[in-house]
């Protein structure tokens, strides 16, 4: 595996409930490679979705320092990170988050949108990712008239359209059966690993885990261990 | 994002609510409305105010006096309270200087003598004025049979429709005259001669006046200001004066006190090519030494005095204005609320903050801008309307919308739907974008 893409160093943060305050992220240290597929495993409360949204830039750790390439992400504002998810992040989520009146073509294309790519060339790519996610004939349908399997493979492509350096999936299977689970896990990792692309998954479905490189073990907001994998599903696609 | 991406998108949210959309519009349209129609009476009464000083003579002629150095009888008296007064005269130097200035368009001479006007065995009193016949209708005198004096005519006279109709037989006593049917006179073809013997045609008439033969090449229409007057050339005038010297001369009349010294006029009229510049010019010629009017004085003061309820109807206009922009905010707040989750996604998948807040701020500006249209459009319809009951009671409340009000009032709304919308478009904006996220 390459260098590292992300390097958390002994990152905290804590809420504040009423007088009590709750460290979900406590003094923790972490590298993720660059094309590497990182798992955040744990139970509910154990912090991993607070980690992911402290390196996604969506929340500011309390202290210490999380780097993307070289840049700290708890320092940057508004305006940067807005640019900083722009450029290098996608993200997939387990309730979609797709603009309801919009199209699964408009939201696919969205971010290309704010990036300011015109017309045609974005229509181009969305068609492209669609085809990717296997819902070309879907491009006109909204989110209201697919299943939630389609759904995410809009999210999915949306993800995937900025060609992002890391992708952030935060149990991403969450509300899907099974098989369609499997279907999805498959896809994604596959885009990743295509081309060479970081992907951070959060999950407590110890099934999921398969898929990655790493399996990164969280309780009480720490690392309990780190398990390596040899060989990654991601990689049969 | 691009401005394109930018108001389609802001269309596409507003046309999602169709119904809120359609009823803050409907607010700006009223606001629109009221303030357009609101200003466009007070324009209308300004309108037809000028109208009315206008059928008194031209609004853009300025009347120049010369001042003796004397009494100084001005509005502005207390203006140039205090100042020494230099004596300045009309003459052909003073005349060549006003020609000279900026947007003057025209200067004659106005000399005036009170003369009568003979058809026959019938006479009419009249004001006779002589003045530079090139300048004639540059001064705005019309007439409404024959024509105008031209450079070309040394003599000939316009006859004020007043003049024709004042007819009368100096034979008869007064009572007789009141009795008597008005003569039918065609001035434009039948003899007519004038003369400054007052008691012309009766018993008291002097022999030794010669009556001045002349054609007649016009009829100045009745009312307004030129109906009682006759207008001349001015050489032909000026010679007539000599005569009446002369005359008086031979009479042994040494003259009257007033008597002006040659090649110098008491009046002067100066045409300004544009209304707007007429003060100016105005108050040009007054620092020059001289006393000038025009009817634009009369004018202001009629505006002035109508200038309170002009500010009461704007100020009506532009609550109703204020309300439809509180409305506007409504909607933007209520829409924040509605729409949080969709800007977090946005901002999670991108969107800039800059963004956010052009989003919200184009749907403002787009209610707004949509608002001021129809608003003027209604505007229009409602401006007829006063116009239809106005003229059925004659009143001075029309309606007048002019170009600028209709560009200025969509602009106004737009700017309006702006403003109302930054404190919303702010809001938006610094919705965390994970807490936007998790809402449901």
């Amino acid at each position: 595996m390459g260098k590292s893409i992300i390097r958390i160093k002994d990152v905290t943060k804590f809420y504040r409930m009423g007088a009590e305050t709750i460290a979900a992220v406590n003094g923790l240290s972490l590298s993720i490679k660059q094309g590497e597929v990182c798992c955040l495993f744990g139970k509910s409360g154990s912090g991993k979705s607070t980690l992911l949204n402290l390196i996604a830039g969506l929340e500011k750790p309390t202290s210490g320092q999380i780097i993307f390439n070289k840049k700290h992400i708890e320092r940057m504002n508004e305006d940067q990170l807005a640019e900083f998810r722009q450029k290098y992040v996608g993200f997939v989520f387990q309730s979609y988050n797709l603009l309801p009146t919009l199209t699964a073509m408009e939201n696919v294309t969205l971010p290309l949108i704010f990036r300011g790519v015109p017309v045609q060339e974005r229509n181009e790519r969305a068609m492209e990712m669609l085809k990717a996610v296997g819902l070309e004939g879907r491009a006109n349908h909204k989110p209201s008239e697919m299943s939630g399997g389609q759904q995410q493979r809009v999210s999915i492509a949306r993800a995937f359209i900025n060609s992002p350096q890391v992708v952030f999936a935060d149990e991403p299977t969450g509300n899907l059966d099974t098989k369609t689970t499997y279907e999805m896990m498959d896809l994604i990792t596959g885009l990743a690993k295509k081309n060479h692309q970081t992907l951070v998954i959060v999950t407590h479905d110890m099934e999921l885990s398969e898929y990655a490189d790493r399996i990164v073990v969280m309780m009480d907001g720490k690392i309990e261990r780190i398990d390596e994998q040899q060989q990654s599903g991601g990689e049969e696609v | 994002m691009s401005t394109r991406d930018l108001i389609m998108m802001a269309v596409r949210n507003l046309w999602k609510r169709k119904l809120r959309t359609f009823l803050t519009i409907l607010g700006v349209v009223i606001g629109t409305t009221s303030i357009v129609v609101m200003i466009s009476i007070g324009i209308g009464m300004n309108e037809s105010f000028q109208k009315q000083v206008e059928e008194w003579g031209s609004l853009q002629v300025i009347d120049v006096y010369s001042n003796n150095g004397d009494m100084y009888i001005s509005s502005d008296a207390n203006a140039n309270r205090g100042k020494p007064q230099k004596k300045a005269v009309l003459d052909a130097a003073a005349i060549d200087k006003f020609k000279q200035m900026e947007y003057v368009e025209a200067v004659s001479p106005i000399v005036r003598e009170s003369m009568l006007l003979v058809c026959g065995k019938y006479v009419s009193n009249a004001s006779f004025i002589g003045i530079d016949p090139a300048a004639m209708e540059a001064l705005g005198y019309k007439v409404e049979e024959g024509r105008t004096l031209t450079a070309e005519d040394k003599e000939g006279i316009v006859v004020g429709r007043d003049v024709i109709t004042s007819f009368y037989n100096p034979k008869l006593s007064w009572q007789m005259q009141m009795q008597a049917e008005a003569p039918e006179i065609n001035v434009m073809e039948d003899k007519v001669i004038m003369t400054y013997d007052g008691n012309y045609g009766t018993k008291y008439a002097n022999k030794s006046i010669k009556p001045i033969k002349t054609p007649v090449l016009g009829i100045m229409p009745d009312g307004g200001g030129n109906g009682y007057n006759v207008v001349m050339p001015l050489k032909q005038m000026e010679k007539i004066q000599k005569d009446k010297e002369a005359w008086k001369k031979k009479q042994g009349n040494t003259g009257s006190a007033n008597q002006k010294k040659k090649g110098e006029y008491e009046q002067v009229a100066v045409k300004v090519s544009d209304l707007n510049k007429v003060q100016e010019v105005q108050q040009q010629i007054k620092d020059m030494g001289y006393q000038a009017s025009s009817l634009t004085d009369q004018l202001n003061t009629m505006k002035e005095t109508t200038k309170m309820l002009r500010i009461v109807l704007g100020a009506i206009g532009a609550v109703s204005l204020i309300v439809a922009a509180i409305g506007i905010t409504n909607t933007m707040v209520m829409a924040i609320y509605e729409r949080t989750r969709e800007i977090g996604i946005m901002k999670v998948i991108g969107a800039s903050l800059r963004d956010i807040k052009l989003l919200f701020l184009t749907e403002a500006a787009f209610i707004g801008f949509a608002g001021g249209v129809l608003g003027i459009i209604t505007s229009f319809l409602m401006s007829l309307i006063v116009n239809l009951v106005a003229t059925k009671q004659a009143s001075e409340m029309t309606s007048s919308i002019p170009v600028w009000l209709y560009l200025s009032a969509v602009a106004f709304a737009t700017v309006i739907g702006v403003l109302s919308g930054y404190l919303p478009a702010k809001r938006a904006m610094k919705l965390s974008a994970l807490t936007a996220i998790k809402t449901e």
